[in-house]
C-alpha cells in the first residue's frame, strides 16, 4: 500500500500507533458493547417474537412450557458447561454426548437389571463419567494425541459398546419413581433439573474464577509454550479438564433418565452439537473472545427457545439441525470479523 | 558515533551486472537504516554483503524481497530499471530475483523430491497428473551438478541441515533457470545455524551456483567463508556502504577494520572470574548443546553480565538451558548452590531462576487475557486462601506493579495485546520479578521497544541486580551490553572466547570480537 502505512508497520516505530489509538480505542469499545450484548437481544427478540405471534401466543408464554424447556435444556446445559472446562484449556471434548449417554445405560441397567438403589445407581454413571473422562485426559494429556481424534475415537468405541450392552433395546423396567420425580416435578416452582444446573454452573464459575487451576486452565489455553515457561504442569491441568468434563457428562446422563424415566441407547449423540454449539456461541457474548457461563447459558435458551417456538409455529422438524448449524457458523464468523476490527484498531 | 567514514570506491566493471542498486535510502520513523546504498552483483560471480548487527543487511535484502519499500534509489536487474520503492514480491520474483531465506521455506514431512519441485512448475500429464518419473529425472540432474547426495524419497526432516540448505538452494536457482533472464540469486546467512564443517557444503554450493551463471548475492558474517567464497564484497557500517568492489588481496584484519571502523587488536584471555567474596548465584560448568560447546561461566549476586555473539553463536539456547527449556547435552548447572537437572523447568524456577525469553508475545504473554492475569502468571496460587481467590487483592498487587514498572495502561483489566509492545515487556518483566528471582536470564529484553520504554527497562534491569539479583543479559544491541553490563562475555561459534568488564566494554570492541576468528575452511 502507501510508505506511511509500512513506516508504521516498520520495527522500531512505536509512536505512530500511540497517537491513533485513542479515537480507534473509543469505536472498539462501541463494537466490544455491541457484540457483547447482541445475542441477549437477540434472545429477548425471540421471546417477544413467539410471545406476540398469533400462531404461538396460545402456549409459547405459559408456564408449563417455559417449565419443560427449562428442564429439558438443564441437561444440555450441564453438558454444555462440562465441555466449556476443555474448551478453555484449548482442547476439544468431542465424547461428551456419548459419555452422557453410557451413564444414562449405567444408571438404567444398575436400577433395572441389578435391583441397585438410587443412590447407588446415579453413582455408577457419575463414576462411568469420570473414568471416560480420564482416558481421554491420558491420551490427549500424556500421549499428546490430536483432542479431536483421540475423543473422536473414545466417542466412537462408547457408542459400540453401549450397543453391545443393551442390544438396541431401551431399558424400561423398574426405574425408580424417585428419580423421574426430579426429572418432572419442580421444587420452589423451579425444575429439580434447573436446580441442579444452576449448582453445576455456580461451581465450574469457582472452578475456573475462583481457583488457582481454573486459572491455570485460561494460561494453559492461552499461550500453552507461556504457561510451560512461567513452570506449569501443562499434562496435569489437561488431564484434569478432561476428568471434570467427563464427570458433568456422566451427571447429565442421570438427570437424561430422570426426563425420560427409561435408558435409550439412541440417546446421547443427539446432545453433541448443542453442547459444543453453545459454548463457541457464548464465547461472542457477554465476554467477547473468551467461553464464558453466561455466554454459555444465554446460547443454550436462545438456542432452545428459538426451536421451540419455531416447532409451537409449526415449522417442521429438519428446522433443528440448520438452525444449529446456522447458528454456529454465524457466530463464530461474526466473532471473528470482529475480533479481527478489534485488533487492527489496536 | 566511530571515526569519519572513508569510503573506499572500487570501480567494478559497470557493464553486465546482473543487479544493480543504486543511491538506495531507506528511514524508519526517522531514524536511517540504509543511507545512499550502491552495489553490482555480476553474473558468474559470488558478491558477499557484510556489516556488523544493524548495520543494514537486512534492510537492503529486504527491501530487494520488496518486504521493505525504499525511500529513494533504484534498482535495476537484467536492463530493466525500476524505483527501489516499487519493488513487490512479484515483481522481484518475475524478474529472476530468487531469495534463501535463513528459515528457508522447506516441508520437513514431506519427500527430498517434492521439496525440490516446490516453486518449479511441475511437469504434468494433461495438466492433471503429477509426472513424478520427471520430477525425479530434473531433481537427480540437479543433484547430481550439485553435488547433493540425498535419498529422493526420504523425508527432508532427516536428512542434514547443510544438505536441507543446499537443496532449497537448488531449487531456488533452478526456478530463475527456466526463463531466460540473468538469474540472480540471494542467499542470506545461509550458513548461520551450521556448524562450520557443514557450511563449507554451503559455500562450495554457493560458488557452483555462480559458475553455472548465476549472480549471488551472499550475506554472511563468518569473515573466513566470505574471504573463501567471495569474488566481490560489498561492506556496511551503519547503514552506509563503506566498500563495494572485487575481494582483492583482501585480509581478515582489513575486512574487520571495515566492517567495525577500526583496527582489529588481540581478544583477550577469558580470565577464570576474580574471586569475590559473594558465593556465585550462578555457576555453569562444561555445558554442551546446540551450539555451544564447553561453556563455563559464573554470575555473583549485585552483577548484570552481558552476552554478546553473532546469530547463530549460541546466546539463546544458553539461556534456555540454564532455564531448564532445553535440555543441555552435557555439562552442570547449579544455581544458589542447587543443581538443575537437564530440562528441569521447575527445577530452575524454584531454584530462583527467571526467564525472558527472546519471542516475547510468542512465548511469554497470554494474549487473550489482561493485564492483571498476565502479571499474576506466576503466582496466582499466593492468592488462593479460604477456598478462593482473593481478586481485590490481586487487583492491588497489578496495581502496584503497573505503578513500580511505570506500564502505561489504562487499568489493570485492560486486554494485554492494547499495550506497546515496550509495556507489554514491562509486564513481563514485573511478573518475572515478584519471584523474587536470585537469578534473572534476559533474552533480548529491549528488542522492538521504543526509545523510553528502553531506558526505563535498562533502569529496572539495574535496580533488580541492586536488589541482590544475578543478571545474565543476552543481547545483539552491542550498545546496549556496553552500557549495561559491569561484565560481558562474547560467544562465538559456541563457546566463550572473550571476557570485558567494565570500564574497558566498548561497542566496537564487542563486534570485533563477536566474529569467529578460528574458523579454517577446508
Amino acid at each position: 500500500m502507501t510508505l506511511t502505512d509500512t513506516t508504521e508497520r516498520a520495527p522500531s516505530s512505536d509512536q505512530p500507533q500511540t497517537r491513533r489509538r485513542r479515537p480507534s480505542l473509543e469505536r472498539a469499545t462501541v463494537l466490544w458493547n455491541l457484540e457483547r450484548f447482541m445475542l441477549l437481544g437477540l434472545f429477548a427478540a425471540v421471546l417477544v417474537l413467539f410471545t406476540v405471534l398469533p400462531s404461538t401466543a396460545a402456549t409459547f408464554p405459559t408456564a408449563q412450557n417455559i417449565r419443560n424447556v427449562l428442564s429439558n435444556e438443564s441437561v444440555v446445559a450441564i453438558l454444555a458447561l462440562g465441555s466449556m472446562v476443555p474448551l478453555v484449556v484449548g482442547q476439544f471434548d468431542v465424547s461428551v454426548g456419548a459419555t452422557a449417554g453410557m451413564a444414562q445405560i449405567a444408571v438404567a441397567a444398575t436400577m433395572s437389571k441389578h435391583g441397585w438403589a438410587l443412590v447407588p445407581a446415579i453413582c455408577s454413571g457419575l463414576v462411568i463419567g469420570t473414568v471416560v473422562g480420564a482416558i481421554n485426559g491420558f491420551l490427549v494429556a500424556k500421549a499428546r494425541i490430536n483432542a479431536l481424534i483421540g475423543t473422536l475415537g473414545v466417542m466412537t468405541i462408547i457408542i459400540g459398546l453401549v450397543q453391545l450392552y443393551t442390544s438396541g433395546a431401551t431399558i424400561v423396567t423398574n426405574i425408580s419413581p424417585n428419580i423421574v420425580k426430579l426429572g418432572s416435578g419442580t421444587w420452589l416452582g423451579i425444575p429439580p433439573t434447573t436446580w441442579i444446573l444452576i449448582g453445576v454452573a455456580l461451581f465450574v464459575a469457582y472452578l475456573l474464577g475462583q481457583t488457582p487451576l481454573g486459572r491455570h486452565m485460561h494460561f494453559v489455553g492461552s499461550n500453552p509454550t507461556a504457561a510451560r515457561l512461567v513452570g506449569l504442569r501443562i499434562d496435569t491441568i489437561v488431564f484434569r479438564a478432561f476428568v471434570i468434563s467427563g464427570f458433568f457428562a456422566g451427571l447429565a446422563g442421570a438427570l437424561i433418565v430422570a426426563r425420560n424415566g427409561n435408558g435409550d441407547p439412541s440417546n446421547g449423540s443427539n446432545y453433541l452439537l448443542p453442547a459444543l454449539t453453545a459454548p463457541f456461541l457464548g464465547a461472542t457474548a457477554i465476554r467477547p473472545g473468551r467461553f464464558n457461563i453466561p455466554g454459555t447459558l444465554l446460547a443454550i435458551f436462545f438456542l432452545a427457545f428459538t426451536i421451540n417456538g419455531l416447532n409451537l409455529a409449526g415449522v417442521a422438524d429438519w428446522i433443528n439441525n440448520v438452525f444449529y448449524g446456522s447458528a454456529l457458523v454465524i457466530a463464530v464468523t461474526l466473532s471473528a470479523i470482529v475480533a479481527r476490527h478489534r485488533a487492527e484498531s489496536t | 558515533m566511530g571515526p569519519a567514514l572513508t569510503v573506499t570506491q572500487v570501480e567494478a566493471p559497470a557493464a553486465g551486472a546482473a543487479l544493480r542498486l543504486r543511491g538506495v535510502s531507506k528511514a524508519f520513523a526517522g531514524v536511517p537504516a540504509l543511507i545512499d546504498a550502491s552495489l553490482d552483483v555480476r553474473p558468474g560471480k559470488v558478491h558477499c554483503l557484510v556489516g556488523a548487527n544493524g548495520s543494514g543487511k537486512s534492510t537492503l535484502i529486504k527491501i530487494l524481497a520488496g518486504v521493505y519499500q525504499a525511500d529513494q534509489g533504484t534498482l535495476s536487474v537484467g536492463g530493466r530499471t525500476i524505483a527501489a520503492g516499487a519493488i513487490t514480491p512479484g515483481w522481484a520474483r518475475d524478474e529472476g530475483l530468487s531469495f534463501v531465506h535463513q528459515d528457508l521455506a522447506i516441508f520437513p514431512t514431506m519427500t527430498v523430491a517434492e521439496n525440490f519441485a516446490i516453486g518449479t512448475s511441475y511437469p504434468t500429464v494433461a495438466g492433471v497428473k503429477i509426472r513424478w518419473s520427471e520430477v525425479n529425472a530434473r531433481c537427480e540432474e540437479a543433484f547430481e551438478k550439485f553435488h547433493i547426495r540425498a535419498p529422493l524419497d526420504a523425508p527432508l526432516a532427516a536428512i542434514s541441515a547443510a544438505q536441507r540448505t543446499m537443496i532449497a538452494i537448488a531449487r531456488a536457482h533452478q526456478a530463475q533457470g527456466e526463463d531466460a533472464g540473468a538469474p540472480v540469486l540471494i542467499l542470506d546467512e545461509p550458513t548461520a545455524s551450521l556448524p562450520p564443517s557443514e557450511a563449507q557444503f554451503v559455500l562450495d554450493m554457493a560458488r557452483r551456483c555462480a559458475d553455472d551463471g548465476g549472480a549471488v548475492l551472499f550475506v554472511g558474517h563468518r569473515l573466513d567463508e566470505i574471504l573463501f567464497v567471495a569474488d566481490d564484497v560489498t561492506v556496511l557500517r551503519d547503514g552506509r556502504v563503506v566498500r563495494s568492489g572485487p575481494l582483492g588481496g583482501m585480509t581478515k584484519a582489513d575486512l574487520v577494520e571495515q566492517i567495525v571502523g577500526r583496527e582489529l587488536e588481540q581478544p583477550p584471555v577469558p580470565q577464570a572470574a576474580a574471586t569475590d567474596a559473594t558465593e556465585p548465584v550462578l555457576t555453569v560448568s562444561g555445558l554442551a548443546g546446540g551450539p555451544l560447546h564447553d561453556v563455563a561461566l559464573e554470575v555473583r549476586p549485585g552483577e548484570v553480565v552481558g552476552i554478546a555473539g553473532l546469530v547463530g553463536s549460541g546466546r539463546s539456547r544458553l539461556l534456555k538451558a540454564i532455564a531448564g527449556v532445553v535440555p543441555q547435552r552435557a555439562g552442570s548447572v547449579h544455581v544458589a548452590g542447587s543443581e538443575i537437572a537437564r530440562g528441569d523447568i521447575l527445577a530452575a524456577i524454584r531454584a530462583g531462576v527467571a526467564y525472558l525469553p527472546e519471542n516475547r508475545d510468542a512465548d511469554a504473554i497470554f494474549g487473550q487475557l489482561d493485564v492483571r492475569e498476565n502479571l499474576s502468571a506466576t503466582d496466582v496460587g499466593r492468592f488462593w486462601r479460604g477456598l478462593r481467590l482473593r481478586h481485590s487483592e490481586e487487583a492491588a498487587d497489578a496495581q502496584q506493579s503497573i505503578a513500580d514498572f511505570l506500564i502505561r495502561t489504562s487499568s489493570d483489566r485492560q486486554p494485554i495485546m492494547t499495550l506497546s509492545g515496550g509495556n507489554r515487556q514491562k509486564v513481563v518483566i514485573a511478573r518475572l520479578m515478584r519471584t523474587a528471582p536470585k537469578l534473572l536470564l534476559l533474552d533480548e529484553p529491549t528488542q522492538g521497544v521504543d526509545v523510553g520504554a528502553r531506558h526505563e527497562l535498562h533502569r529496572l534491569i539495574r535496580a533488580a541486580a541492586d536488589g541482590g539479583a544475578g543478571v545474565l543479559l543476552a543481547s545483539s544491541d552491542l550498545e546496549e551490553l556496553a552500557t549495561n553490563c559491569d561484565r560481558v562475555l562474547v560467544l562465538a561459534s559456541g563457546g566463550i572466547v572473550a571476557e570485558l568488564r567494565q570500564p574497558e566494554i566498548d561497542a566496537s570492541r564487542l563486534a570485533r570480537l563477536s566474529f569467529p576468528h578460528d574458523l579454517e575452511p577446508t
